[in-house]
């Protein structure tokens, strides 16, 4: 019996020691850092509009309809490779495309949308990150699903591609619910 | 031939541990403040903010742009008048507890921070019996 008292110690110290080496090697990638505002209404902004100069006052764009809120750049390689995806979820006309032109050249981005075409409805300048940091941005591009209470619902780190297309094209249904 | 051996070492582990860290740091002289104290304040806030992008690096050490953004963001909420107790606060509500390289002590973190002591009690009680039982054998 004493045996086995002494025993149950280290049993216990392995046992710690496997769950920690389990939650090393299971599906955690570092990288992907989760958003804090998840469940939390969309940080409040203004800014001026990228086309038309104007004041953007989130306010006021937020918590009526399914929006998403996309951070992109014009340096950004894989943001060229999302636009198809983003203009595909534009033209099913059931959500908003608010696009933050995170630290770029508007006459570069005006170009550069004008030339791959354009699937934002309204694109807001954050030429100083500001915006960015104040949502938790950390990398280009990342998209957050919005929904129509104004709550963040999911927030995707990196670029929408095929693979991840219909996973969150099922995110944004499913922000409503 | 020893001796030159271990001032090799010597001068090794001096530039790595005193030369290196400074040749290493990316705050531009542009991003200073003026008062030596706040510019101090900043400096020990931003060795403690993990940079995002690097991940094992903090922001005072970083040349990523982020870090930067970041650094020049603690500098004008210092001159605002912001405590450093509020710019921690600012920054783990918007990247979480991991933006910290030296997280709170709160609920969360309380594993993180109790089980090395837990770990140092089981080892010190294994040694103590493995001891008791061997004083056993040699009586």
């Amino acid at each position: 019996m004493k045996k086995k008292l002494s025993i149950f110690p280290s049993i216990l110290f392995f046992l710690i020691l496997l769950s920690f080496f389990y939650l090393l090697i299971s599906d955690r990638n570092p990288s992907k850092l989760p958003s804090t505002f998840i469940d939390k209404p969309a940080p409040i902004f203004k800014a001026k509009t990228l086309f038309d100069n104007d004041t953007f006052i989130s306010t006021e764009e937020f918590g009526q309809e399914t929006t998403l809120v996309n951070f992109f750049a014009t340096w950004c390689k894989p943001c060229i490779e999302e636009l198809i995806f983003l203009k595909k979820l534009s033209n099913k006309n059931e959500l908003k495309i608010i696009g933050v032109n995170y630290k770029d050249n508007s006459n570069k981005t005006i170009k550069w949308l004008k030339k791959l075409g354009n699937p934002y409805s309204k694109v807001v300048i954050d030429s100083n990150a500001l915006i960015g940091i104040d949502w938790g941005v950390y990398g280009i591009p990342e998209t957050f699903i919005v929904n129509s209470k104004g709550i963040i619902k999911y927030r995707l780190v990196g670029p929408i591609t095929e693979k991840n297309y219909d996973e969150f094209y099922v995110k944004i249904k499913e922000s409503e619910k | 031939m020893t001796k030159t051996l271990l001032s090799i070492i010597f001068i090794f582990i001096f530039i790595v541990t005193h030369i290196s860290p400074t040749i290493t740091k990316a705050v531009d002289p542009d991003e200073f403040l003026q008062d030596p104290k706040l510019e101090l304040r900043a400096r020990k806030i931003s060795k403690n903010i993990r940079c995002l992008v690097c991940q094992n690096q903090s922001i005072d050490g970083s040349s990523a742009t982020l870090a930067k953004d970041l650094r020049i963001l603690i500098r004008n909420k210092i001159k605002k008048g912001y405590t450093n107790d509020e710019i921690y606060t600012f920054l783990t509500d918007r990247y979480g507890d991991f933006i910290l390289l030296k997280p709170s002590f709160k609920l969360s973190t309380s594993a993180l921070w109790s089980l090395p002591f837990i770990f140092l009690i089981f080892g010190i009680f294994v040694i103590f019996q493995l001891n008791k039982k061997s004083k056993k054998i040699i009586k």
